[in-house]
């Protein structure tokens, strides 16, 4: 079953488009992931689906039904976690949670048992009593998850859940997405950050210009490259490489060098190792290494749309 | 009850910043204090009621007048006056005219006779305005006693409420209020009017802490939100006032009336309407333009609406415009209820005040209507 359709939806601010006559499904169960660079779309589809923005066109079901139509319904199935720290810094973690729960019509056991739980999912279980102003950025981040769950929602939209926030935090963040997930939730995750959206979604769509232009397992979106290898040459020192050279030879499509690695991305069919080897021992580069990476969403975002993820 | 659950909030973190909460009580207070100290001088008029002092001398011997007069003295203690006996031998008149006494009354079997200060004051006004309602009656039942001794009690049941000699009685039955009186007043409904600055904040302040993301994608509509936070917003600003008003009363003495509940009735809506003022004009300009322009209005309302020097009688467009002021409606209303202890000259202040927090409650609606999310 389909948690959430989404068909030609477009949002237009003035005369520019930020989504584009978008179409997209999301299964139940799925740990969506949402990639795309700054601008691309993701929190303007995301505000669309929490009823935060109105679409100029399209429509969006929610569990089989209209979100425009049936607006309480579609708010109540729906835990928003926002790109930006959402929180009452005069409450404590305890009452923010509760407070947040209170508007989804949780009362009385049921809101205290669940504002407990959702803190103790998000590892605040002993910070309850806690002011947030008092809170490192990563336990922000995660006060700002129990506040969107306590309702156990059917769906729980991430809007970069893990910007700005150290790696612990970070993987606590990872593993509770999971662990809501195998609870019963279906998750739209948004990220700048591919190893994230690699390591936990089930299906993945890239966002570029307001449109999704793959969508699939991340299997699947590898499978678009591998036309292309990414060769990585480890030598004592990068500067006398000479790239022009380098890309003149047949097949290489881009080259990039850092101070001991040169990267070298050709198309696979062509068999030109030997002369890009050639040409680096020429450079009198030193090499130390070779590798032929395998292909990862990182490059499959720039053979898609010809940037990096991050600036 | 999410109208409930968001007013909680709303009163629970306002309570909980006590810094702010104590400023805010301060502020009024030390105003109240300086203006009332400062300016006393311009309240030649202020004497308590409480300060007036009658002599007496009874040779009566008939029991019945006997007990009316212990009535009178009795109705009159209960409004603060303090009654003496004469010593026998003593110069009552003499008394007065020194300035001990108020008045001095002599009674007799055949009527009373009475000597008041040549002072014009309140305070002698008072006494010799229920001095004389009491003489009239008292000659009266003295005569009675005499012709028709069965008549007397009817007379006299008729006669025995205190506030009787007192209403019907003064020559000049305004009390007037002294300047601590005024200024406790009038700082209390100018701060009343205040709380619309902080209710500029109610919808920015979800905005900047990015909860009104929140509040919007929650099963709640925005009216409910709205509700909650005027309701909030209203009680904790009420209570503030409220400890502003009994602060003064027993710090300073300051007198209220005794119509306490119509007082805090008119304070109340009051603060409701400026809630929705400030929630509306928040909510309509966003930013600091609506602080702006709000200040610039309490200021002028402040000062047109006699916050800082009671205004005398006005007339023609002056009176219109000074009226439309709601410190004026709200001032007038209080002036009234405390001083002529007139209950219904509350209710057109009430009345207009809950209109007007009514109007630009529906103003914010009709806004928040075009508007995609909170
Ligand atoms: N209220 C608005 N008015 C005008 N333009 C807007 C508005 N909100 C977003 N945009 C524009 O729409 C585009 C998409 O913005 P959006 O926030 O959806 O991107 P995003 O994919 O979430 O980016 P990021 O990774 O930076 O969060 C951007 O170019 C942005 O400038
Ligand atoms: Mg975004």
């Amino acid at each position: 079953m389909n948690v959430l359709e989404i068909r030609n939806l477009t949002k237009k601010f003035g005369d520019f488009a930020a989504v584009d006559n978008m179409t997209l499904s999301v299964r139940e169960g799925e740990i969506f992931g949402f990639l795309g660079a700054n601008g691309a779309g993701k929190s303007t589809t995301i505000n669309m689906i929490a009823s935060l923005l109105r679409s100029t066109k399209g429509e969006i079901d929610l569990l089989g039904r209209s979100i425009s139509a049936n607006a309480r319904f579609a708010k109540s199935n729906i835990g928003i976690v926002p790109q930006d720290i959402a929180i009452y810094e005069d409450m404590t973690a305890y009452e923010n949670v509760r407070f947040f729960a209170g508007l989804y019509g949780l009362r009385g056991e049921t809101l205290k048992e669940r504002t407990a739980e959702a803190l103790e999912f998000v590892g605040l279980g002993d910070k309850h009593k806690s002011y947030p102003k008092n809170f490192s950025g990563g336990m922000k981040r995660r006060l700002n998850i129990a506040c969107a769950i306590a309702h156990r929602p059917k769906l729980i939209i991430m809007d970069e859940p893990t910007v700005g926030i150290d790696p612990q935090s970070r993987n606590y963040i990872l593993n509770s997405v999971k662990k809501l997930n195998e609870m019963g939730s279906t998750i739209i995750y948004t990220s700048h950050y591919m190893e994230e959206v690699e390591e936990i979604c089930t299906r993945i769509a890239i966002v570029d210009h307001g449109k999704i232009i793959a969508d699939g397992t991340k299997e699947q979106l590898k499978s678009i490259i591998t036309d292309t290898k990414e060769i990585w040459i480890g030598v004592r020192s990068a500067e006398p490489v000479q790239v022009e050279a380098l890309k003149a030879i047949p097949g290489v499509l881009s080259v990039r060098v850092e101070e001991q690695t040169v990267m070298v991305s050709s198309k696979a069919e062509v068999g030109n190792l030997n002369r890009i080897i050639q040409q680096l021992i020429k450079d009198q580069a030193e090499i130390r290494s070779v590798e032929e990476q395998a292909p990862n969403l990182e490059a499959v975002f720039l053979t898609l749309t010809g940037r990096n993820l991050r600036d | 009850m999410n109208v409930l659950n968001i007013a909680w909030k709303e009163i629970k973190t306002g309570l909980r910043d006590t810094k702010t909460f104590l400023l805010m009580l301060a502020f009024p207070i030390v105003l109240i204090l300086i203006l009332g100290t400062a300016l006393s001088g311009a309240f030649s008029t202020s004497v308590k009621v409480g300060d007036m002092k009658l002599l007496y001398r009874s040779e009566v011997t008939s029991p019945q007048l006997a007990e009316y007069w212990n009535g009178f003295l009795k109705a009159a203690e209960s409004q603060g006056i303090r009654a003496v006996a004469a010593e026998a031998g003593a110069d009552g008149r003499k008394a007065v005219r020194d300035n001990r006494y108020t008045a001095y009354a002599e009674l007799g079997d055949n009527g009373i006779r009475f000597y008041g200060s040549s002072k014009v004051s309140i305070e002698t006004n008072i006494l010799q305005g229920m001095l004389t309602v009491f003489a009239d009656r008292y000659n009266l039942v003295a005569a009675a006693v005499k012709e028709n001794p069965a008549a007397v009690p009817g007379i006299v049941a008729a006669w025995t409420d205190a506030g009787d000699y007192v209403r019907e009685a003064s020559v000049d039955p305004k009390r007037q209020p002294g300047s601590i009186d005024y200024y406790a007043m009038a700082m209390t409904t100018m701060f009343a009017l205040y709380a619309a600055f902080s209710a500029t904040y109610l919808i920015q302040g979800e905005h900047a802490r990015k909860t009104a993301i929140r509040l919007s994608a929650a099963p709640v509509s925005r009216a409910e939100v709205f509700a909650g936070k005027i309701v909030g917003c209203t009680f904790y600003n009420f209570l503030i006032l409220l400890a502003v008003v009994l602060f003064s009363k027993l710090a300073f003495d300051a007198d209220w009336g005794s119509r306490f509940g119509i007082v805090l009735a008119v304070l109340a809506t009051e603060v409701l309407l400026a809630i929705s003022l400030g929630l509306a004009l928040g909510y309509l300009l966003k930013g600091e333009g609506s602080r702006s322009v709000l200040m610039i209005f309490l200021q002028i309302a402040s000062f047109a609406g006699g916050a800082y020097f009671p205004f005398g009688e006005t007339e023609g467009v002056i009176h219109l415009l000074l009226n439309l002021n709601p410190l004026m409606w709200a001032n007038t209303a209080l002036m009234k209820v405390i001083y002529e202890n007139d209950a219904l000259a509350a209710l057109p202040a009430i009345g207009l005040n809950a209109a007007v927090a009514a109007a630009f409650l529906i103003l914010a609606v009709i806004a928040m209507r075009k508007r995609e999310a909170l």
